[in-house]
């Protein structure tokens, strides 16, 4: 059993880890990856096309439940692995196409069954006449190549052969052509990926085309039985990824994604190179799928982008790491339809429409990942990782995903569009209004914030002019003032500090007075001397006051303190006094 | 209970009733364990895989059983539940040749002893490590451990290897569930 203690509940509450297998030293990927019922007996083998050591030993595997059932050895590396059915005998067994080079291996029964090979491609006149006097010997190998990268250089389309010979050193060149001036030259192009579409029935088990991308930059519909070709589709770029529904002899959709950054969806008919839609994707696709009608594909920056069939973009989601691969989850027993993406950090994610509803995680990066039925379980997700270990977890019975999104991200209340009321007709007049007469509503306001700005500064000078402000303006005597109640009443104290704010000068021969209504209150000390104030020291003077009233009404008082011989006060604090409580015991 | 139905249950007459439950996942061979009990000529030939349930009735040396076959399909496992309260017995049947799926097996086995309806009673399971003719199968110790069956330790069980199309220790797995079941009813009535 790997290690699951470090792996957090929610992702073990829904998988079982049914098989391991570390040493399984598989190099492949999602497309040579397929799940099939190859013996027609209701337990679904393993299909994977191993690309042994990437240049050698390269292998058609097939697991029956944990066992290696068959091997069986691939000329060149593989680019894709289908099954399809291809006739109608019973039992139904349907075969294993392997994409390889230019070739398509079709087994049946697990045995080879034929060999598809591309129709090979016009071979540039120039480079032909080469190799026919090659073969007579009648022109130089220095010659020879000098014309062929010329050619290259004018930007034709060269063979394998002539192109190789560009590589050697010139003392290679003579035993090169030697060897090959013999055999026709042939140019062949590369399956680049491949896919299934049904002929003309959608059961499980009709018969299905095969449908290829090639190198050169179209894709060929193969029939079935005769393996001829069926439509050929032009592309503007070269298609790395397929994804084929619908019937052929009905109308059906290939959406593939190219290696310039593109999404073509090409309709039955348009066999003559025209284009419908076309997504641009601002990165390099690394995967694509279709669920339902929605074309999911995941860029080398790192994003999932969601479009609909027409190209509109519904979602773009950032992936914590690198997307290695992608996979559609269609568990048909709950309804369930997501989006599994293998990350370069050990986890896959299933995305369920934007929403991130699981993570698995593993112990290596995951490249091939592949869910459906294996053996007699439908929910199984098989995993081959970078270091060669292949496993499989299978959904558990009492699994559910839960919509919420699992991620932290912006509340989905963000998400929900405000019900913006329409635009009144008032609205519409002050907007009209405004926009007509902006002018002079711009003048009247200026106008009016200069009489403010004004008013303000006269109410200033009076203030200072009646030393109606508790610090003194005066620059022979700075003064400040702040005064006091406390009480609840009817007696008050109100405490007055002053405080001599110059640095070196003393004040002297000041007085504080009050101002107030006598039918009001009465001041036990209406007068209070002031010693002289010694620069920063705050002193403190206080008296009483007793209300005369008990209608609870109350009045300002104002303090003043003044200097002998000057009439105006030097300042002034106002002092909203407070309504004095009733006398209780009188 | 009549006074004629003691009676005859007293001298062996009559056998005492009792319910096992057969579960186990698609494809195991419970089936096919419930056909090998049955009176040859009401044996079925060819089985095909349960819809919903069977009910079918055998007896053993000193009891009379009614196996309530289940389905072992993905869409009919949730049926099990609703059989557990009146159950006696539990034969569980696991495919030991199918090694992906053990981890299937041991889900719904642990589901099983999780139920409100089983959690609390000491009811005898029985298992069989079916298919063990075939090539891949594991040994029934190695099943025991795989479904984590040491794990159980309210209730009694036993494992029994077993190959339902010969027929070859069922017999033995029964034998040992009806004293086990006996045992659980002596033991109530006093």
């Amino acid at each position: 059993m790997p290690a699951m203690d470090e792996q957090p509940l929610e992702a073990n509450d829904k998988w079982l880890d049914a098989y391991n297998d570390r040493v399984a030293s598989l190099y492949t990927f999602t497309q040579c990856m397929t799940l099939s019922d190859i013996q027609a007996d209701g337990d679904y083998k393993l299909i994977i096309a191993d690309l042994g050591t990437g240049s050698y030993d390269m292998k058609l595997k097939v697991y029956k439940n944990t066992n290696l059932m068959s091997e069986h050895t691939i000329i060149d590396l593989p680019t894709g692995v289908v099954t399809f059915y291809m006739d109608t005998l019973e039992p139904r067994t349907p075969a294993i196409a392997v994409a390889s080079g230019p070739y398509i291996y079709v087994y049946k029964n697990l045995r080879p069954y034929f060999k598809f090979t591309l129709p090979p491609l016009d071979i540039h006149p120039v480079e032909q006449d080469l190799w026919d006097q090659a073969k007579m010997d009648q022109v130089n190998p220095l010659v020879m190549r000098e014309t062929l990268e010329n050619l290259r250089m004018e930007g034709s389309v060269l063979t394998v052969r002539s192109l190789r010979m560009l590589q050697l050193d010139a003392s290679d060149l003579d035993p090169f052509v030697q060897v090959h001036k013999a055999s026709a030259l042939k140019r062949q192009t590369v399956i680049t990926c491949l896919g299934t579409l049904k002929k003309s029935l959608a059961d499980d088990d009709a018969i299905s085309c095969l449908v290829l991308g090639t190198e050169n930059k179209a894709i060929y519909i193969l029939d079935p039985e005769a393996f001829t070709v069926l439509a050929t589709m032009e592309l503007p770029s070269v298609p790395v990824f397929l994804s084929v529904n619908g019937l052929f002899d009905v109308e059906y959709r290939i959406v593939t994604s190219c290696r310039n950054g593109c999404v073509y969806t090409l309709k039955r008919g348009a066999s003559e190179g025209v284009v419908k839609h076309c997504i641009e994707l601002k990165s390099q696709p690394v995967g694509m799928e279709r669920i339902n009608k929605n074309i999911y594909v995941g860029t080398m920056d790192q994003m999932l982008h969601c479009f609909t069939a027409k190209g509109k973009k519904l979602w773009t989601v950032k992936m914590p790491s690198t997307i290695m691969t992608l996979e559609a989850i269609d568990f048909k027993p709950k309804g369930f339809k997501a989006v599994a993406v293998a990350l370069a950090n050990r986890q896959v994610q299933l995305y369920k429409e934007k929403y991130l509803v699981d993570v698995i995680h593993t112990e290596d990066v995951v490249t091939g990942l592949r869910f459906g039925r294996f053996a007699r379980e439908e929910g199984t997700m098989v995993m081959t990782t970078k270091s060669g270990s292949l496993f499989v977890k299978i959904l558990k019975r009492s699994a559910k995903f839960e919509e919420r999104d699992l991620a932290a991200g912006p509340p989905s209340a963000q998400n929900v569009k405000l019900n913006v009321p329409k635009k009144t007709k008032l609205f519409v007049d002050q907007t009209l209004r405004e926009r007509e007469n902006a002018v002079s509503m711009h003048r009247t306001f200026q106008r009016d914030l200069y009489l403010l700005r004004l008013n303000v500064a006269r109410e200033y000078a009076k203030a200072l002019d009646n030393s109606m402000n508790p610090i003194s303006s005066d620059p022979t005597e700075p003064l400040k003032l702040s005064a006091q109640i406390q009480g609840i009443g009817p007696t008050f104290k109100l405490t007055v500090n002053l405080q001599n704010t110059s640095l070196t000068q003393a004040s002297s021969n000041l007085f504080i007075t009050f101002e107030f209504d006598d039918r009001l209150y009465s001041f036990r000390k209406k007068f209070i001397q002031v010693p002289m104030l010694v620069p920063g020291l705050n002193y403190i003077f206080d008296t009483f006051i007793d209300c005369q009233n008990d209608k609870g009404v109350s009045d300002n008082v104002k303090v003043f303190v003044l200097k002998q011989g000057k009439s105006v006060p030097l300042i002034t604090g106002v002092i909203s006094m407070p309504v004095a409580e009733t006398v209780i015991m009188s | 209970m009549g006074f004629f139905d003691t009676l005859a249950q007293w001298l062996g007459v009559k056998k005492r009733e009792v319910n096992v439950l057969v579960v186990g996942l698609d494809n195991s061979g419970k089936t096919t364990i419930i056909n090998h009990f049955k009176p040859h000529d009401s044996k079925n030939h060819d089985i095909v895989p349960t819809v919903g349930f069977n009910v079918e009735r055998f007896t053993s040396k000193a009891l009379a059983f009614t196996a309530f076959d289940m389905s072992g399909q993905g869409r009919y496992r949730n049926l099990w539940e609703h059989y557990y309260r009146e159950c006696h017995g539990v034969i569980f049947v696991i495919d030991s040749s199918d090694k992906l799926r053990m981890v299937v097996a041991k889900d719904e086995l642990d589901l099983l002893l999780q139920h409100s309806d089983l959690k609390n009673r000491r009811i005898p399971i029985l298992f069989f490590a079916n298919k063990m003719d075939l090539r891949e199968s594991v040994s029934s110790v190695k099943c025991s451990s795989l479904m984590g069956l040491d794990q159980i330790r309210d209730k009694p069980w036993h494992i029994c290897a077993s190959n339902a199309v010969t027929g070859e220790g069922l017999s033995e797995g029964v034998d040992w569930l009806t004293d086990q079941i006996k045992d659980l009813i002596e033991s109530k009535k006093k």
